[in-house]
């Protein structure tokens, strides 16, 4: 994994409240979909920083819009994971 | 006394209402064109040895597929084609000459605008930014078809709309350097205003396709569109796949591990006191 993707993958985890605040998460072409404990421990502004263009939450659903590198990004955050 | 069998036709019996149809269907895809009328009741009878309820059935759900148009006191003719268009990165010109159709674009108005809360926040900027604005109605062989906005910040292409509108959006995006790569598009069913009825010569139905799509180029979002597309001559090719399985923190598997675990002493326990 390269520096930059491992980086940006840590401040996805980060932004969605911790590795700890997550149930799952899952790569859908052009966003980050995840199911998360705590909805409130989700910081949109982090998510965006991190290169998010659109941060959706809807109850424990928790949308990230990154754009076709999301595929990459998943094996970055499994590492992590 | 057997009617003339066609190619395609199945068994008899319960099966005669499918032999029409499918009849009809092949016709439609392989002799008829648009607007051709369609054999008369009387001679689907005949050579299918039905009777004219049968063929009514037959026809009537191909017209309830929109594969069929009934036109009062004139018959029954092939109906416009539905397009589909899947979910790609194409614009409305690209589709039309891949169907050998001819695009044509009526622009309703141009200008700089000042972004809405909702423009500003699919093009990542602020309230009120300066955006150049395009409003067209889009035809396809001489029929309209849809009417697009789209929305670019002025700050990312100063001079978009400098020589006129442009005839491609993405072909002016392109000449700056901003190659539209990926986006995403939300569609929604709708009903048409009376202005939108009338830009797009609606009869009868007023179902429409409402489309909002933000184009990125690059890493940014570079246009903001929203379309509305006749609900009788679109409809969307999607394609579905099983979701791959979900990422899962490795943390959590070893806690279910840990209750597993525990419950399975709780168990024994249990059975050792009753056992």
């Amino acid at each position: 994994m390269s520096t930059q993707g491992a980086g940006q993958a840590a401040a996805i985890l980060a932004g969605l409240g911790g590795v700890g605040n997550i149930d799952e998460i899952e790569p859908c072409t052009t966003r980050l979909r995840s199911l998360v404990k705590e909805p409130s421990r989700v910081d949109a502004a982090a998510l965006r920083a991190a290169g998010a263009f659109g941060v959706m939450v809807s109850g424990r659903v928790v949308q990230v819009v990154i754009g076709p590198s999301v595929d990459t990004l998943a094996s970055d955050l499994e590492d992590l994971m | 006394m057997h009617a003339k069998q066609s190619p395609a036709a199945p068994a008899r019996g319960a099966h005669k209402y499918q032999a029409v149809r499918a009849y009809l269907v092949g016709l439609v895809e392989r002799e008829l064109h648009v607007g051709d009328a369609i054999p008369s009741e009387r001679a689907l009878c005949v050579r299918f040895g039905v009777s004219r309820m049968t063929v009514r059935q037959a026809v009537d759900a191909l017209v309830g597929e929109g594969v069929l148009v009934r036109e009062q006191g004139r018959g029954t003719f092939v109906a416009p084609r539905r397009m589909d268009f899947e979910m790609r990165l194409t614009t409305f010109g690209e589709e039309m000459r891949r169907r050998g159709m001819r695009p044509e674009t009526r622009v309703l108005g141009m200008g700089t605008v000042p972004a809405s809360a909702e423009a500003a926040d699919a093009l990542g900027t602020e309230p009120g930014a300066p955006l150049h604005h395009l409003r067209r109605v889009r035809y396809a062989d001489g029929s309209p078809m849809s009417i697009e906005q789209h929305w670019v910040a002025v700050d990312l292409v100063p001079g978009l709309l400098a020589a006129g509108p442009p005839p491609s959006m993405h072909d002016a995006l392109r000449a700056v350097g901003l190659d539209p790569s990926w986006g995403e598009e939300t569609l929604t069913a709708a009903e048409a205003t009376d202005e939108e009825a009338a830009l797009l010569d609606l009869r009868g139905t007023r179902a429409v396709l409402r489309a909002t799509r933000r184009t990125f180029s690059a890493q940014a979002p570079a246009m903001y569109s929203n379309a509305c597309y006749r609900g009788d001559r679109y409809s969307v090719w999607v394609p579905l796949s099983a979701p791959a399985p979900a990422l899962v923190p490795r943390l959590r598997e070893r806690d279910d591990e840990r209750v597993e675990q525990r419950e399975a002493v709780g168990a024994a326990l249990e059975d050792g006191r009753t056992g």
